[in-house]
């Protein structure tokens, strides 16, 4: 079998006394959007935190490509071809579309030593790359992203992620406090990034959306990946929520119907 | 979006108010006083225009970052007081001196720097608590006299900074020329260069732009640098024009600057910043204050009309900005 574009093998997290991932395995294939799923505090965060780069790993390895790698910043992830986007904190509100997704990497217009940015070349990537991510607005690169929606907001982070050739793009909630048809976008923009060679790990609450777009599922529970091959073609939104919870139907309906003091 | 208007455009450019306030200050004070716009009183604004006003352009990036810095006003005393004791008790040349005062400044841009970005404390205090420092030496190593009178005419560092000639009736100083030097090469950084883009991500979402591979650490203790440079270099110019140093010279002016960027359209919070509009916040200022004198304003009603210009121009920034979020 192919060896797996990302591989994290027993990877154990802990802050302090608390053990937030617990010999915790998990992979992404190539060209795959893997949804990843868990209640709070079930470890997903911290699990994408570390291939992220943003927090250190307390053991275990991580593979890309079947080659071991340390990942100690965001900086080494993206060099290694994992970008996280977060509904938020990913954009620069105040800068153009075209000056947030060339930022870090601005193309320099010679003699080099002016270090003056090519904005004509940075306006035109920016043009086609919002064209194939599939915006159809005719909106100007120079557009401000603090003018843009957040579904205009994700499609230019996934863009950047697109164009830097990022082998995998990690979606941190990625349609939180989005409308029906934004979210639809962000769903299309997220297929267009599969359909073009990039692989993606989707994380949402709404499990509705993630059954409309991944091809895998791996949902976690208290630190730990309890299963890792749920194909949402041949499950029910029904059964992936027994596995994230641990409960029966039984269970489930009786906490619903006990509200929110048992798990509010 | 495209479909808007020049002038609409124009109209929400962060400049457009503080160039209609500029034009508004010039008709009224020149309508009261014709003397207002006399080559003696044009050339006396000037002079004075362009040594804060250096101060101001380095200000503009370093509030850019998120970031300012209250100790200018103290290194605007402190760099000619270093450099003439240095002249005076004859350890080094006037030359030396001033490269000498520029390096301490630099020193202690670095340290503001480093306290901010390594320790994590608000550049508030920590360039408050340096204030306090540089203007306590200032006052420690002169007794809190000023300098001993001196003469720097005929040597090349005065004529190269503040040597004067006459262009038909107005007095120009070669410091004009130093500062619409500034004035181009900052604007060039903030809006043409890499580093300009960096600036304006580091005060924006420095965490978005760390995650680029940005080191908004460095670039933020640049600015630390460049700012107590400036300040420095605005002092010495100062005190080679009056002959004069003056150990509790620049007293206030930290704010006066701050003023000046934040009336141009430079957000506070970092983020967006604009150095034509600090060119015509620094103008809206020393006009007001040249112009209330001469249509016969008492001077101590000066601070009732920049703080009034202050609250109205924050409101017309805030309320362009609103529209801008909105695209409108």
């Amino acid at each position: 079998m192919a060896e797996p574009l990302i591989r994290m093998t027993n990877i154990r997290k802990s802050y302090g006394r608390v053990q937030a991932l617990v010999d915790a395995n998990f992979h992404v294939n190539e060209k795959e959007i893997v949804g990843l799923l868990g209640d709070n505090g079930a470890g997903k965060s911290t699990l994408i935190k570390v291939l992220s780069g943003a927090v250190p790993l307390t053991s275990g390895d991580i593979f890309i490509r079947g080659k071991k790698v340390t990942l100690r910043s965001t900086s080494d992830a993206i060099a290694h071809g994992i970008e996280t986007i977060y509904q938020d904190s990913a954009l620069v509100t105040q800068l153009s579309i075209a000056r947030n997704l060339f930022l870090g990497r601005e193309p320099i217009k010679p003699p080099r030593f002016l270090n003056r940015m090519d904005q004509e070349a940075m306006n035109a990537v920016a043009r086609d790359l919002l064209r194939e991510v599939g915006i159809t607005k005719n909106i100007p690169p120079t557009t401000p992203i603090g003018s843009l929606s957040g579904g205009e907001r994700q499609a230019v982070a996934i863009a950047r992620a697109m164009h830097f050739d990022s082998d995998l793009i990690i979606l941190d909630e990625p349609t939180n406090n989005l409308g029906v048809a934004e979210t639809q976008g962000v769903l299309s923009f997220v297929r267009s990034a599969r359909d073009s060679g990039h692989s993606c790990i989707f994380i949402a609450h709404n499990i509705h959306h993630v059954f409309q777009v991944v091809d895998r599922i791996v949902v976690m529970r208290r630190g730990k990946v309890v299963a890792d091959d749920i194909d949402p073609k041949k499950t029910t939104v029904a059964e992936v929520e027994r596995v994230i919870t641990g409960m029966s139907d039984k269970e489930i309906r009786d906490a619903i119907s006990d509200g929110p003091q048992r798990h509010g | 979006m495209e479909n808007r208007s020049y002038i609409q455009r124009l109209i929400a450019r962060p400049e457009f108010g503080p160039l209609v306030l500029l034009i508004v200050e010039l008709v009224v004070f020149w309508g009261i006083n014709p003397d207002f716009l006399s080559p003696q009183n044009i050339s006396n604004i000037l002079a004075f225009t362009v040594e804060l006003g250096l101060i101001a352009l380095a200000m503009t990036l370093l509030m850019t970052s998120g970031e300012f810095d209250l100790s200018v006003g103290s290194l605007f005393g402190f760099s000619p007081v270093l450099m003439w004791t240095l002249y005076n008790s004859g350890v080094t040349s006037l030359e030396m001196g001033l490269l000498i005062a520029l390096i301490v400044a630099a020193l202690i841009g670095l340290v503001n720097g480093w306290f901010v970005t390594q320790l994590k404390i608000p550049s508030f205090l920590v360039t408050l608590g340096m204030l306090l420092v540089v203007r306590g030496t200032a006052l420690f190593i002169t007794d809190g006299f000023p300098q001993r009178t001196w003469s720097a005419e005929g040597s090349w560092l005065a004529n190269i900074l503040v040597g004067d000639f006459y262009v038909g009736p107005f007095r120009i100083y070669a410091s004009l020329f130093w500062f619409i030097g500034a004035a181009i090469a900052l604007g060039y950084v903030l809006t043409q260069s890499r580093t300009g883009n960096w600036i304006q991500a580091a005060g924006g979402n420095p965490n978005a732009a760390r995650a680029r591979g940005v080191n908004v650490n460095r670039v933020k203790v640049g600015l630390f640098i460049l700012s107590a440079v400036m300040a420095s270099l605005a002092g010495v110019i100062s005190s080679l024009r009056t002959s004069a140093a003056n150990p509790n010279s620049g007293t206030g002016y930290e704010l006066e600057v701050i003023a000046m960027v934040v009336i141009g359209g430079t957000a506070l919070t970092g983020g967006r910043g604009t150095i034509i509009g600090t060119v015509l916040g620094i103008l809206i200022l020393r006009v007001m204050r040249n112009g209330i004198v001469l249509i016969g304003v008492p001077g101590l009603a000066y601070n009732i009309f920049i703080g009034a210009i202050i609250l109205g121009m924050m409101a017309l920034h805030s309320w362009l900005e609103r529209r801008h979020q909105a695209g409108t």
